[in-house]
């Protein structure tokens, strides 16, 4: 009796891995939601903010069959920040309907909220939500607090507008842990030394629209170099 | 350029200036300027090869891939020293994905150009991308000695190390490259935290978990994956037997996230609880419970390893916590317990119970309160109709009858109409099944899950055209192929399958062959995605996520949406080798509207060949027209654009289904599905007939041993190993007798060589309807003259079996079908199986008079 047969809540980057449940993930989302994503856009963020996404899943009795998925979150941090902020964004949130009610959706929500914060350092969270959309708006704003900062108007490919809405996450933020074993306390330098000269190794990166997506400009650097430097 | 001496290679200034504007114009996808550019250039050097090559490269990006190759070679020809043309021709194969073809030119182009980095990169991706990791350890040393400033070079070797299974030479690059470091690193230098991970993520795959810890106890605080600091300690903690340490850092994961079994398994097996009194285990549960009041996990999770009186009293505890809740999901979330015979009955005694209104609140829990009252009047009819409908305690009148009394109370209940529809899918009445689902959504239209299985019943009903309406509700219905195309571009496998699937059963084999072939090429996209994250990973440092992709992508094909798809496909070729007529469309007897396999005159033969092909020429007319609107109403694509679609000329599968190898064509499916599956019965299943009808009979023999350790007493094995038997014994065709040996003692077992097979016939087990279909299909075989005693038995056999399920129901009236039996017999069948499934839309009688 190894094998847990209820709902599960994971992270994808767990250890070990939970990627290969991606398809799933994504099957999920085009069976709830309208707005959908090539595979590769779930795997972006995957390989990019690994530990930001949460599957909830039904272990198979089998150990080595695919658990089902039956909800997700899939979430990312903002890479060009236009207020300069660092912070997370719900990119998709979904919760197949045999299993709505259990609390499914807080609990992603939650576990993504905290490891933006701790791992990536944001400030808040935003994301959209269909102005129609009253029990996902409870969630969000009754339930884990958000607030709705603006309406977008037409937001979604329906013409439906959206509520923007954010929540702050600075409580949960980890300050930099000073080494025990050395005096020196300071603030790490280290990032001033090598990092900032990222090598490029003279490649092009090209900006490529991945997945089909509204809103959010959400682009990845690809690279296309090819006979470059002749 | 080190290729100046050559004569006709030599450029002016000026010239060489336009070359290299010519790859600029390359690089920012400037097709038609490149190509002005170059032919600037050749107007005066006509056999420049480099210019010939960067126009080669041009041509193949806007898709003219047979002039892009011509002209690559000429410029070859041209210079057979240039890197560039090496380069341009790996290129250019690589978009073939000939990916072995390409490491070569790659590798020519290197030998002329050592330190071309570009080319070496290239050639890394490609190497890595073909697992040929000891040619991506040479790549990256060499890109590390070129410049061994980059971390990302240092992490790349040690990749490349990990993956070709050196783990010493992985983590001591690793090292050198710490050591480098002068300054300390801050907590929000991903990168830097990122590979110290990966190094412990090395050591202790490596099995050198005590090492693993103590590495991580010194750099594991600073990392900003908290989590992924904790899993990793928690596990080697755990592994290493320290319990009191594995239980504390099982703990704090639980305080984290107690929705995770894992972590409650390691808390568990840390306590020393796993083997333990199961009461004590339930207390630990119940600690955790009391901590976290919101948490089910640990709530539910206890009736897995509780049974008896025990079970009973924590089930109740639990059932009537979610039904007063009204959490609809209820079910969903117990149905895994109904594995065991008890548990099942345990529930349904106590929910029938509940609903018989004897029920008192369990120890700890307070009365209901009147809302939690009125939760209870609906949640609990609403278990029983799921319970009901669940395949280990189905009753499917009760479900109705539950269902019924849920909708008196909510008649505008999405869930209530969904679960009665799937009751009527149960029932085999499809069609109903498939409005009550549209009731059900129309009840909700803006809910895309019940749009879904609104979709999916209508395909199951074999009505594709409402299904793809119905399914383009929810689709951005932009691009000229309507929802279908959408649903392809979104990679909406669930619908693909279901669709072909839905075309597998009205024998429309072309536009079957042609959804499984999307889906195919779905999954070679899925494969190919990974190439742009052998650079992408590098640069954003996510090293073990980057790693646990690769290992995922090995065994992509292992999913039950590829086997799903892919055992399909073998059956629509399986059809097509059986009657090659069906690559016409689709030939019905009329009876039913079902397909038959069967024996029909050759007039009849012919008649409904006529029928099929106009229905055929039919389709393509719609199609065409289709084709021509779209292309009246589509503003004429920029000839620059980058991405042009190549457009579907085949959107109806035709050249797929005239194929003259059907048998060949499979086993572009089957050999991956075997590979990746091979416990999977269905794909031994699919295996076996294909090698049988291809006469490879090892390859056949060695499906048929994997089937028998699967499901020792699997019916059709019976079938199989007679088919098999009768091959070999019969010894026709050009078949080698080393072979047929070989297949004869590795396949003792299940052959029975020994024994008459009539004997062995009459002495099979009868245990099922479908174990005596085997059995009267052995019989068949063995003397075809006993075809009208074996029809009649197949009838009769339905009275003696009275728990058949639907599906072996239908197994037998298609075994009449492809036995061509006569239409009172079949009428006699169905009047039969319709004493246990009378409203089954494949059971009414479809007489004329």
């Amino acid at each position: 009796m190894r094998s847990s047969k209820m709902v599960d809540i994971v992270p994808v980057s767990s250890y070990p891995s939970h990627i290969s449940l991606l398809p799933s993930v994504q099957q999920c989302n085009l069976t709830n939601l309208p707005e959908n994503y090539f595979l590769k856009y779930y795997l972006y963020h995957a390989l990019t903010w690994p530990q930001l996404s949460f599957v909830a899943v039904v272990r198979s009795a089998k150990p080595t069959a695919y658990p089902k998925v039956v909800g997700y979150v899939l979430a990312k941090m903002e890479e060009d920040p236009t207020d300069g902020v660092q912070h997370g964004h719900i990119t998709s949130l979904s919760v197949m309907r045999t299993h709505r009610r259990l609390g499914i959706a807080e609990k992603l929500m939650r576990n993504s909220q905290r490891a933006m914060a701790e791992v990536f350092n944001a400030d808040y969270v935003s994301l959209h939500v269909r102005v129609s959309n009253a029990a996902a708006l409870h969630l969000y704003r009754d339930t884990l607090g958000f607030a709705v900062e603006k309406t977008e108007s037409k937001y979604y490919a329906d013409g439906e507008d959206a509520f923007a809405m954010k929540m702050d996450l600075k409580n949960m933020q980890i300050k930099d842990i000073p080494d025990s074993d050395e005096k020196d306390e300071g603030d790490a330098v280290g990032s001033a030394g090598k990092k900032e000269e990222t090598p490029t190794n003279g490649e092009k990166m090209v900006k490529v629209r991945v997945g089909k997506q509204r809103g959010v400009a959400d682009l990845v650097e690809r690279n296309e170099g090819t006979g470059a430097s002749y | 350029m080190a290729q100046a001496q050559v004569p006709g290679q030599q450029l002016s200034s000026k010239d060489l200036g336009l070359f290299r504007q010519v790859v600029r114009h390359f690089e920012s996808k400037q097709y038609k300027k490149g190509l002005k550019t170059a032919e600037q250039v050749l107007k005066k050097n006509p056999n420049h090869a480099d210019t010939q090559a960067m126009k080669a490269l041009i041509m193949h990006s806007q898709g003219h891939t047979q002039e892009a190759f011509d002209l690559a070679k000429i410029a070859l020809k041209n210079n057979m020293k240039s890197h560039v043309c090496w380069h341009v021709y790996g290129l250019l194969w690589r978009g073939e994905k000939n990916f072995e073809e390409a490491i070569k030119a790659y590798k020519f182009a290197l030998r002329l150009e050592p330190d071309s980095q570009p080319i070496q990169r290239d050639l890394a991706h490609l190497q890595i991308q073909m697992r040929d990791y000891e040619g991506y350890v040479e790549s990256r040393r060499n890109m590390l000695q070129q410049k061994p400033g980059f971390r990302q070079n240092w992490t790349a070797l040690a990749i490349a190390h990990h993956l070709s299974g050196n783990y010493e030479d992985a983590e001591n690059v690793l090292t050198t490259y710490e050591d480098t470091l002068k300054s300390k690193m801050s907590r929000t230098d991903i990168e830097h935290w990122e590979a110290v991970l990966y190094k412990n993520y090395i050591i202790a795959e490596s099995g050198q978990v005590e090492k693993a810890l103590e590495h991580l106890e010194a750099v594991g605080k600073k990392s900003p994956d908290v989590l992924g600091v904790m899993e990793m300690r928690a596990d080697y903690l755990l592994r290493l037997d320290k319990k009191e340490d594995a239980e504390a850092a099982y703990s704090a994961l639980l305080d984290r996230n107690p929705e995770n079994s894992a972590y409650f398994d390691g808390y568990i097996k840390a306590k020393g609880l796993q083997e333990a009194d199961p009461l004590e285990a339930k207390k630990a549960y119940d600690e955790i419970a009391a901590k976290y009041p919101r948490s089910d996990l640990p709530r539910r999770r206890p009736l897995d390893f509780l049974s008896g009186d025990a079970f009973r009293e924590a089930a109740d505890a639990y059932l009537q916590r979610m039904l007063r809740k009204g959490v609809p999901s209820t079910f969903a979330n117990i149905k895994q317990l109904y594995g065991d015979a008890s548990k099942r009955k345990t529930v349904q005694e106590l929910v029938e119970g509940y609903e018989a209104g004897e029920v008192s609140s369990p120890a700890g829990m307070s009365d209901p309160t009147e809302k939690e009252q009125e939760n209870f009047k609906w949640s609990v009819p609403y278990f029983l109709a799921q319970h009901y409908n669940f395949a280990a305690s189905r009753d499917l009148s009760k479900a109705l009858t539950y269902t019924d009394k849920c909708l008196s109370i909510d008649p505008k209940s999405v869930d209530f109409h969904a679960v009665q529809g799937r009751t009527f899918k149960y029932l085999g009445q499809i069609s109903k099944a498939a409005e009550t689902m549209q009731k059900a959504q129309d009840l909700d239209l803006k809910d895309r899950a019940i749009n879904t299985k609104c979709a999916k019943y209508l395909l199951r009903d074999n009505q594709n055209e409402a299904a793809v309406e119905m399914a383009g509700k929810f689709t951005q219905n932009k691009t000229s192929g309507g929802p279908l195309a959408d649903l392809l571009d979104m990679q909406c496998v669930w619908y693909l399958t279901e669709d072909g699937q839905a075309y597998l059963r009205q024998r429309k084999l072309g536009l079957a062959l042609k959804r499984f072939y999307q889906i195919l090429n779905i999954f070679e996209v899925w494969q190919d995605d990974q190439f742009d994250f052998h650079n992408f990973s590098l640069r954003k440092g996510m090293i073990r996520a980057y790693i646990d992709m690769l290992r995922w992508e090995d065994h992509l094909r292992d999913h039950p949406f590829f086997s799903r798809m892919a055992i399909s496909v073998v059956k629509a070729y399986l059809l097509l080798a059986d009657n090659p007529d069906l690559a016409h469309g689709p030939i019905l007897n009329g009876v039913n509207g079902s397909a038959a396999n069967g024996k029909m005159s050759e007039a009849e033969r012919k008649k409904a060949l006529k029928k099929a092909k106009r229905e055929q020429e039919k389709l393509e007319k719609a199609e065409a027209e289709k084709k021509a609107l779209a292309k009246a109403s589509k503003p004429v694509p920029k000839a620059d654009a980058e991405d042009v679609k190549k457009e579907d000329t085949d959107p109806l599968g035709k050249t797929l289904v005239e194929t003259k190898t059907p048998l060949e064509d499979a086993m572009k499916f089957l050999s991956p599905l075997l590979e990746s599956c091979p416990n999977l019965l269905d794909a031994q299943k699919a295996g076996f007939e294909v090698y049988l009808q291809r006469k490879k009979y090892l390859l056949a023999v060695k499906c048929l041993l994997a089937i028998k350790s699967i499901s020792p007493s699997d019916p059709d094995l019976h079938v199989y190993s007679y088919q098999l038997r009768r091959a070999v014994e019969l010894k026709q065709d050009s078949v080698d007798d080393k072979v047929i040996d070989m297949v004869k003692d590795l396949g003792k077992d299940v052959l029975h060589s020994g024994t008459p097979a009539k004997d062995l016939n009459e002495r099979f087990q009868q245990t099922s309807l479908h174990h005596t279909q085997a059995y009267l299909k052995v019989k068949d075989m063995l003397d075809e003259s006993s075809r009208k005693e074996n029809e009649k038995a197949l009838v009769d056999s339905i009275s003696k079996y009275p728990e058949s399920t639907l599906p072996d129901l239908i197994a037998g009236l298609e075994l009449l079908q492809q036995w061509g039996t006569s239409e009172d017999i079949i009428e006699s069948y169905k009047a039969e199986a319709r004493k246990t499934f009378s409203e089954a839309d494949v059971f009414q009688s479809t007489k004329t008079d």
